[in-house]
């Protein structure tokens, strides 16, 4: 099970360098309470992924840690300052690419991360060198002569992020960073957040749930405003684990004699999970099915853990 | 930071064709009017004429440039907060380390900048005459300052009914709104038989006009940056409050 030890939140380890303390957030749009009494910490070196269904409250979190919008209750201190009281102190060091990245479509690539250097108060001399490197770190390299409006998603999206992280910030947040990327580009964005993170914690919230996997190392899942969960994914060994739908009625027993199974369980009617050894493929277990005349009629892998994890705390009516 | 804001609005500005094209439709307007009053002018004799043609000049030019203003100040407004709002760029401001003050100030800063031009043109219009006849450079110059003022009003407004909503099409019709409020807002004193002086001292025409005449009064001018100062004070408001609503 590569998910750590379930942790009532609030009580997680504090980091000796504490980037994010929030303290019992609350937020509330009229009499929707959108987000409550979230307690949440965070240091440099970790990955936060914020996982959650829509509407669980995940944009209005980051907007508040990014000081976009005031709580309606609760504190939040961004390297021990109050983000309420020192707003300009704290946002120094905050790097924020909101779900639609804030770009000006009639500016050259340069020019607005020119424009963006000076808004973060990078002295004049670093400038130059600041766009140079974000957009190095993001794959812009040759769009800086590039005007935003003949950009694609993809590196609109990019350019969201060179934007967040053009003055090394301590903190990153990054609301669906992998939105609008291609395979390749969600690959090196996950080396690029694995990269950032050695001197900054990082913040993001996505929808996909292998992503969150891949490259956060702890996660929060939010659900109707609330945490359900907050834990450290350790790194448990890969698992190999499908599940099959037979026409034939049989036991698990039978199943497990097939090669490669090391284990199988009864799920429903003619429903098995079946548990494989390293070197059993999917190709295998279907061979095997097949001449054993079981009839197979479905075979998928299993969900992975974060997933299982993730709709059993959502409730069973998003399983369908 | 209000410089780094004002120049991106600025740049932002002349890359699009709004500037451009009110310059442009303002000019053709101006150049009409002043072909009329030249021919008017010249069409009547040294006894019939009963104002300078300096003074001729400036109560349509500068009058109708200030209408163009009213036009053009919404419109170039939208796009600095309603039209961030739409496209969510305004987050990027948001989470900067900047005061909503500067951001306000720089916006406005940048929007006058646009604005300037506009102002500029009936007195360049004027100035065409300068080898021709004597123009009465200080009148020129009252009446340039009080269609500058004027043009700062308009884009207070502008400002504030863009920071009301983020659908640009409505923040104009907003400003338009309250524009022709204050246009319109002096004839209460025409309609009742006692005299609202209230009324007609909040009508931004009635003080343009004295800039027109030449007279350059204090309450004329404070009537101008009070106003101007209102609205950027509620435009502040509005934006403090989006963070709380």
């Amino acid at each position: 099970m590569p998910f750590g030890k379930r942790v009532p939140t609030g009580y997680l380890r504090v980091p000796m360098d504490t980037l994010v303390r929030v303290t019992d957030l609350s937020r509330s749009f009229g009499r929707h309470q959108v987000l409550s009494h979230v307690d949440l910490c965070l240091g440099t070196g970790q990955v936060l992924g914020l996982l959650g269904p829509n509407g669980a409250g995940k944009t209005t979190c980051l907007r508040l840690l990014g000081g976009m919008l005031a709580p309606t209750s609760g504190r939040i201190e961004i390297l021990g300052v109050d983000l309420r009281r020192q707003p300009l102190e704290a946002k120094r060091h905050l790097g924020y690419l909101p779900e639609r990245p804030p770009l000006y479509p009639e500016l050259l690539v340069d020019e607005y991360l020119t424009y963006c250097a000076r808004l973060r108060r990078i002295p004049r001399g670093g400038i130059a060198e600041a766009v140079k490197v974000a957009r190095e770190r993001c794959g812009l390299e040759d769009s800086g002569g590039r005007l935003i409006a003949k950009l694609s998603k993809g590196y609109r999206q990019r350019l969201g992020i060179a934007q967040a992280i053009l003055h090394k910030p301590r903190l990153l947040i990054l609301d669906e960073p992998t939105e609008g990327l291609d395979p390749f580009q969600m690959r090196e964005l996950r080396g690029l957040i694995r990269d950032l993170a050695n001197d900054a914690g990082i913040i993001l919230s996505s929808h996909l749930l292998p992503e969150v996997q891949a490259v956060c190392d702890r996660v929060v899942i939010l659900h109707q405003g609330r945490i359900q969960l907050d834990a450290r994914m350790a790194d448990g060994p890969p698992t190999n684990i499908w599940r099959v739908k037979l026409r034939e009625r049989t036991n698990a027993e039978r199943l497990t004699d097939l090669p490669h199974v090391v284990g199988a369980v009864a799920i429903g009617t003619g429903g098995f999970r079946i548990d494989l050894d390293r070197e059993g493929t999917s190709a295998d277990l279907a061979r095997a099915i097949v001449e054993a005349d079981l009839g197979l009629l479905e075979l998928t892998p299993e969900r992975s853990d974060l997933e299982r994890v993730f709709f059993d705390l959502i409730g069973a009516e998003e399983l369908t | 930071m209000i410089a780094v804001i004002a120049s991106r609005e600025v740049r932002s500005g002349l890359v699009t064709p709004l500037p451009w094209v009110l310059l442009g439709v303002g000019q053709v307007v101006l150049a009409w009017i002043f072909l009329q009053v030249i021919e008017d002018f010249s069409g009547l004799g040294a006894e019939e004429r009963v104002a300078s043609l300096t003074q001729e000049m400036t109560m349509n030019l500068f009058g109708f440039a200030a209408v163009i203003a009213m036009l053009a100040a919404p419109l170039l407004a939208m796009r600095m907060l309603s039209g961030e709002f739409r496209d969510g760029s305004f987050d990027l401001l948001d989470a900067a380390p900047v005061r909503l003050g500067q951001i306000l100030v720089g916006k406005f800063v940048g929007l006058m900048v646009l604005l300037t031009p506009l102002c500029l043109l009936p007195a360049a219009n004027i100035l065409l005459l300068a080898g021709a006849t004597e123009i009465d450079g200080g009148q020129v110059a009252a009446a340039t300052l009080g269609l500058w003022l004027a043009a700062l009003m308009f884009g207070a407004i502008g400002l504030h009914a863009s920071s009301l909503t983020a659908q640009p099409g409505a923040a104009v019709l907003v400003a338009f709104g309250l524009l022709l409020f204050f246009s319109i807002v002096g004839r209460a004193d025409a309609l009742s038989t006692q005299s609202l002086s209230l009324f007609g001292w909040m009508s931004w025409n009635e003080h343009l006009f004295w800039f027109l005449l030449g007279a350059v009064r204090l309450g004329d001018l404070a009537y101008f940056i009070l106003f101007t100062g209102f609205f950027l004070a509620l435009t502040h408001r509005r934006l403090a409050n989006r963070r709380l609503q």
